[in-house]
């Protein structure tokens, strides 16, 4: 293969292969020559801009490195990771992610399939404007959303209490309490994440055969038994990669938490792990 | 060893600046490097000014690099602590305790000409640690009491006045039971905002040696103020953060707001009429309501070396100079730090610039101690909570004082 003179490489190989051939390698040599050339600046990058920063902050995480020991830091071995477990915010953050987690991906997943069979069925009419609007908060720029669902949650002047007072309730603190202020992190989350499981899992319904559905129907099987032993077990194999990596994104957005909750607000009880590091970071 | 992996890390990433060589061969310029974080409107001043002075001699080149405010900090540190870096930086007053404590910026007390240094006010000599680490060319980043004449002819005098306001400009325009327009809106919630009613009655946030000074009856007296603004005088909305008080003064659901010279310009692009006024007397203390104001100043690289130093300090004399300041004065209505700048016709070129040296006038320079960060997040939360009526104005400056000092101790005392 590398000496194929037709060969794009093999013309790049054979020149490269020809200054060590007249030194006497053998072909070993010169193959292993030829890689350590086309790796090795490679690993060179990688080394200065990935393996030595990522050792270097692991380092870091055991020493006594601050503002004043900047220049003289020692290793101090489990200090500040056991700093961290022993402070009481950690595990109320933890949980809180946890939940946070769980709950948007669920209604994710809940919604984005409840949508995609929905918009399956064939009686429903304009398929393509439905499915265009309901893509519509996944192509908008989450912080852009994001902060248009912070005004929405405005006590007096929010669209979402103007909504509830309307339908004769009152007026909700959302962004002045705790707990109101995490729902309405996950309301806003839960609206920029269902689209991409509804178009997951639209993509799923569609490879399904129709045969199957005709044959249920033949049998006498209903909506829910058709949809719990044809639908949900073949749609699990395309929803399953696309719920690890909404975990994931889940588990990882700081965005919306931080936009929505104005940093962690009130008092920083609002926070996800990666918004509570941020703020203690930066 | 460490420091030596840093210094090779950080030379490769920044070659070629202070430190790096030794004097240019015979007739050719020295290089003298900028950091710095101005807006765009001040960057194009600068590049301009650089442009110009390049041009007008050929002993030295000015060259200049923008970066954003935590970048400029942290690639200087990084840069600085291994020898290289640019040989000025210009950042805001409050980088200086973190940047002299960490020696990477060095005292100019003994390298720049005394009468040079006595034409600055005091707010444009920046000291840490009773040394001078920066020379501004401008003091700025304060609150201002703004307001829209159509609907509030004269600005409150005293912090009574201002709650007398909202028994006439409160008012619920539609008769539904819910007010539509408020006296007064700003973003009441963030604690830099809450500066003016603290100093109003006494408080501060740190004493000289960078300890907060928190849980003081007059932390307590000015929260109840703001708290009773709201509850029981009805001058300001039950929930404010920054963009909803922004909008609504924009949109005349507001009279006035309380907000820094970085907004005055889109308020009027957005077509309201602004004036500034200085923030009220608190005549129970005979005190003005004082924001926080930030110079930004020019700081040398002790990497700089001794044969460069006369080219460096006199590029930095030129760039904190009468001429300079007067001019940015002028056209980017910067506030000058330089005594006969300030004393000048140019202070009253425009009506902004007027008004804004008016509040320059009661503000307290921002703390150059690093601990003001810690200060910040923990004043955030419990004042928050106090406006949620989670907990009284009292408990409040406690948690305030008690989360300022353990942050502090989580930070700086390993």
């Amino acid at each position: 293969m590398l000496n194929a003179p037709n060969d794009a490489m093999g013309v790049e190989t054979a020149t490269l292969a020809s200054a060590p051939r007249r030194a006497g390698l053998s072909e070993a040599a010169r193959r292993r020559w030829f890689l350590a050339v086309l790796l090795g600046p490679t690993a060179v990058i990688v080394l200065a801009v990935v393996a030595f920063p990522f050792v270097y902050n692991v380092a870091i995480s055991f020493s006594n490195m601050n503002i004043y020991t900047l220049r003289d830091w020692e290793l101090i071995g489990l200090d500040q990771y056991a700093a961290v477990f022993r402070e009481p915010a950690f595990w109320s953050v933890f949980l809180k992610t946890i939940v946070w987690t769980v709950v948007c991906v669920a209604f994710h997943v809940g919604l984005g399939v409840l949508l995609a069979v929905l918009l399956h069925q064939s009686f429903v009419k304009g398929k393509s404007a439905w499915r265009v609007l309901l893509i519509i908060p996944w192509a908008v720029p989450q912080y852009i959303t994001a902060l248009t669902w912070r005004g929405e949650f405005n006590f007096e002047f929010g669209a979402v209490n103007l909504l509830i007072e309307g339908l004769g309730g009152s007026a909700i603190s959302w962004l002045s309490d705790p707990f109101t202020a995490f729902v309405a992190a996950i309301i806003t989350n839960v609206w920029l994440g269902f689209p991409f499981m509804m178009v997951i899992a639209l993509g799923g319904l569609q490879s399904i055969p129709r045969e199957l559905y005709e044959a249920a129907e033949v049998d006498g099987a209903s909506a829910w038994t058709q949809f719990r032993t044809i639908t949900a077990p073949l749609l699990r194999p395309v929803m399953i990669p696309a719920v690890t990596l909404g975990t994931i994104w889940t588990f990882n957005n700081i965005n919306v938490v931080w936009l929505v909750s104005n940093g962690g607000e009130p008092n920083d009880q609002t926070h996800i792990l990666v918004s509570y590091v941020y703020e203690a970071a930066f | 060893m460490r420091s030596l992996v840093c210094a090779l890390l950080f030379a490769t990433a920044v070659g070629g600046c202070a430190g790096a060589s030794g004097p240019p061969p015979e007739g050719e310029p020295v290089v003298v490097r900028i950091w710095h974080q101005k807006d765009a409107a001040e960057r194009r001043f600068l590049d301009d000014w650089a442009a110009a002075y390049n041009a007008s001699q050929d002993t030295v080149v000015v060259e200049t690099l923008y970066k954003e405010t935590e970048e400029l900090r942290n690639h200087y540190v990084f840069a600085a602590i291994g020898g290289k870096g640019p040989d000025l930086i210009f950042g805001p007053a409050d980088n200086m305790g973190t940047l002299g404590i960490t020696e990477t910026i060095r005292p100019l007390d003994d390298l720049v000409d005394p009468d040079f240094l006595a034409g600055f006010s005091d707010d444009g000599r920046v000291t840490y640690d009773g040394k001078l680490y920066g020379l501004a060319d401008q003091i700025g980043n304060h609150l201002t009491f703004v307001y829209n004449p159509a609907l509030l002819p004269e600005p409150p005098e005293t912090l009574d006045a201002l709650a007398a306001l909202g028994r006439t400009l409160t008012r619920d325009t539609d008769g539904d039971g819910d007010a539509d327009q408020y006296a007064l809106v700003w973003n009441y919630t963030e604690p830099f905002f809450f500066i003016p009613f603290l100093t109003s009655f006494g408080g501060w946030v740190m004493d000289d040696a960078g300890n907060p000074t928190l849980d003081t009856p007059e932390t307590v007296a000015a929260i109840q103020y703001v708290l009773d603004l709201r509850d029981r005088y009805g001058v300001i909305p039950r929930e404010a953060d920054y963009e909803t008080a922004k909008a609504l003064f924009r949109d005349d659901y507001a009279a006035a707001t309380i907000d820094g010279p970085w907004s005055w310009g889109g308020y009027q692009d957005a077509g309201v009429d602004v004036q500034l006024a200085p923030l009220p007397l608190n005549e129970q203390t005979g005190l003005r309501a004082q924001p926080m104001a930030a110079a930004k100043a020019y700081s040398l690289n002790p990497a700089v070396p001794d044969w460069k130093l006369p080219a460096v300090l006199g590029v930095l004399q030129l760039l904190t100079g009468d001429a300079i300041q007067a001019q940015m004065a002028r056209e980017l209505a910067t506030i000058p730090v330089r005594t006969a700048v300030r004393q000048s016709d140019v202070m009253t070129s425009s009506e902004t610039l007027t008004q804004s040296l008016a509040q320059i006038e009661y503000s307290r320079p921002m703390p150059t101690a690093p601990q003001m960060r810690q200060i910040w997040d923990a004043m955030r939360g419990p004042y928050q909570l106090v406006m949620n009526g989670q907990v009284s104005a009292e408990e409040g400056a406690r948690l305030m004082q008690e989360q300022a000092e353990k942050r502090i101790a989580d930070t700086f005392l390993n």
